[in-house]
């Protein structure tokens, strides 16, 4: 069967009856989208490559330093204290989800999702390169093992694995560090045999998924593309088609035919083999591939564009199409609560930090003539210069004397510092337990942090 | 243009129907049926092999539990190489050594001195500290040069004074260089 498979809606076109794979292969086509989504697709594909080797701060400026449990992000740096960071990330990128899908459904997955980026516009395209068109690919399919089709799939495949390759030593680099990676990859593989792992782990992953996994990812893996299925509503603009318009379908000679010549140039470019012209289905994923075929032929039969084009179910039915709606002004007043909740603990993250601690060993000591307690101040600096912190205490009863800083506190870069400190007043002037708070103005960054413990002692009326 | 006349699959509808609702009766794609056979091979193997192999991966506990026996007796290694290497001349020898007395100085005035005062004298501008001055001859709990580093390593005997047991942060050696930078401070008549 040289000509695409014809889809229904009881059936996944790539499915077979007996439960064997039919691979798609569609047709070549150009239009707007097209070259907006070639042209996103580079953008992403470049961030994801170059990232790595983009210095900021010292570091690169995506590197997460498993090893060191430290997190380089554009110059900023994160311990593993600041972890709940990741709590705002992931449950605002889950939100983002959300909030973006109910508005224009599922243009993560035609647009940017990396799956999408790396078999559109990488590995099909290499496929298109050495294989041919549409036609030609499905007859080399069926063809004999001629000496043409064993060289031809023997470079496409080797292709597809140095590719694999590359992009899966990348990601490692985000983990391991692109200097670091050279290092490796000059070494045994046994010496770093975590990364190797992973790193071939991916390779086999990443070829295997796009060479012939494809869009069974799609349809049945990913939990996203269910999610943002179950997400839209009539308001949600996705891809569809004008039945008003275009049926009944007949040619275009035909006076009582709608505008649907009944070309199928729409079902012969989708990637997930579905016939948009049966309405929304699961398997969409927003490619805009069917849009552009049929503007094409819209064009060429004098027709106005948009017979399959973004639309809301509603405005497809005809009726007005509304952004601004209950759900979504509901999703903006969260945003706009994350956002400020977000903000207001992302100001207590600084570039240092200031703990102070009872020392170890009794909560105070009494002697003749003073009450001691023994404190320990934890300094640690998360920039990669070194840090100065300025001390200053809080108002302490009369004759409390504190030893253990004398002068700015240096604290090499990315290091931390242990001091001991001991505060001691006169037994006369202890009535009760008040609060010692160390304040200290940290340079680099002038901002100051702050830290207090309880200055302890016996009761009073033991003292007497 | 063409009409694409192929059957697009057969798709039956099964015959019973349980409220209403009918089921139609469709192959799971074979890759998914192949992952689920092999889990089932792999589960036999994988349990068999548990059980009856010595191979183990280490839970979270015996991984830890080892990194720590392995930490502690590196600990306990250094320390008798070095306790087998010091005694109290080795000891003086340190503290005439600038590059031992700069190491201890500086851990001396981050930890060490609060207490016992910047310059050993146990005091911070006439103001009495809780540690006993250093910098003269009259040593409560020994003399000798290894008998500082006990009290040093342990802590003081007498708990009410507030002197921990520096062994929990600092490693043998470093134990030494502080002991070292204190002899420097002795008056040298001192043997």
């Amino acid at each position: 069967m040289l000509t695409s498979k014809k889809p229904n809606l009881e059936s996944v076109t790539s499915i077979n009856a007996d439960g064997s794979r039919y691979f798609i292969h569609p047709a070549d086509v150009s239009g707007n989208f097209t070259v907006w989504r070639r042209v996103f697709g580079a953008l992403l594909l470049a961030v994801y490559v170059l990232l790595p080797w983009i210095p900021a701060g010292g570091y690169p400026a995506v590197f997460f330093d498993l090893a060191g449990r430290r997190f380089h992000f554009f110059g900023l740096t994160f311990l593993s204290e600041d972890l709940w960071i990741g709590f705002f990330l992931l449950t605002g990128l889950g939100f983002s989800l959300f909030y973006v899908t109910a508005l224009f459904g599922r243009l993560w997955c035609g647009w940017a999702c990396p799956f999408t980026v790396f078999l559109e516009q990488v590995y099909r395209r290499i496929e298109r390169l050495i294989d041919g068109d549409a036609f030609a690919r499905r007859s080399l399919d069926q063809s004999a093992w001629t000496f043409s089709k064993t060289s031809k799939r023997i470079v496409k495949h080797t292709l597809y694995l140095v590719v694999s390759l590359i992009l899966a030593h990348i990601f490692v680099s985000y983990f391991v560090s692109i200097p670091r990676l050279y290092g490796y990859m000059q070494e045994s593989p046994l010496n770093n045999a975590k990364a190797f792992g992973v790193m071939l782990f991916l390779t086999g992953a990443l070829y295997f998924s796009f060479s012939w996994f494809r869009e069974q990812f799609c349809l049945i893996l990913c939990p996203y593309g269910r999610i943002q299925s179950a997400l839209t509503d009539d308001d949600t603009v996705v891809i569809g088609y004008d039945e008003l318009r275009g049926e009944p379908r007949g040619k275009k000679s035909d006076p009582n035919a709608g505008d649907c010549i009944n070309c199928s140039r729409c079902v012969q470019v989708c990637p997930t083999g579905i016939d948009i012209r049966n309405g929304l289905q699961m398997e969409c994923i927003g490619c805009a591939a069917c849009i552009d075929a049929c503007n094409e032929v819209m064009d060429k039969t004098s027709r106005p564009r948009g017979l399959v084009r973004y639309d809301s179910m509603n405005g497809l039915a005809g009726k007005v199409r509304r952004y601004w709606r209950p759900r979504i002004m509901l999703y903006t007043a969260m945003l706009c609560l994350g956002l400020a909740v977000a903000g207001l603990f992302l100001t207590g993250l600084h570039s240092a930090k200031l703990e102070l601690v009872r020392f170890p060993g009794a909560p105070y000591y009494v002697t003749e003539t003073t009450v001691r307690n023994q404190f320990r101040l934890h300094l640690v600096t998360k920039q990669n210069a070194e840090t100065t912190f300025m001390f200053s205490t809080n108002e302490l009863p009369a004759g409390a004397v504190v030893s253990g800083i004398d002068g700015p506190v240096p604290v090499s870069p990315g290091g931390g510092k242990m001091l001991t400190v001991i505060v001691q007043i006169p037994l006369e002037s202890y009535t009760e337990s008040f609060d010692v708070t160390f304040e200290a103005t940290v340079n680099p960054g002038d901002f100051v942090l702050s830290d207090s413990v309880k200055f302890l002692g016996p009761s009073k009326y033991l003292l007497q | 243009m063409n009409k694409d006349e192929k059957p697009s699959g057969e798709v039956f509808l099964r015959e019973h129907e349980f409220d209403g609702i009918q089921e139609y009766d469709q192959k799971l794609p074979n890759w998914w049926l192949f992952t689920f056979y092999i889990a089932i091979v792999f589960f036999v193997f994988g349990w068999f092999a548990y059980y009856q192999l010595p191979l183990r991966i280490q839970s979270d506990a015996e991984r830890i539990d080892g990194e720590i026996a392995l930490i502690e007796m590196k600990k306990s290694v250094e320390l008798n190489s070095l306790m087998a290497s010091l005694t109290d001349n080795s000891l003086f020898e340190m503290s005439r050594d600038p590059s031992h007395l700069t190491t201890g100085q500086g851990i001396f005035d981050g930890k060490c001195a609060p207490c016992h005062g910047a310059d050993l004298s146990a005091k911070l501008g006439g103001i009495a500290l809780p540690g006993l001055p250093l910098n003269d001859a009259e040593w409560k709990y020994g003399s000798k040069p290894l008998e500082i580093m006990k009290i040093v390593t342990s802590g003081s005997p007498d708990i009410t004074k507030g002197m921990i047991a520096w062994s929990t942060q600092l490693s043998p050696s470093e134990i030494a260089q502080v002991v070292a930078y204190i002899l420097s401070h002795q008056p040298k008549e001192v043997p």
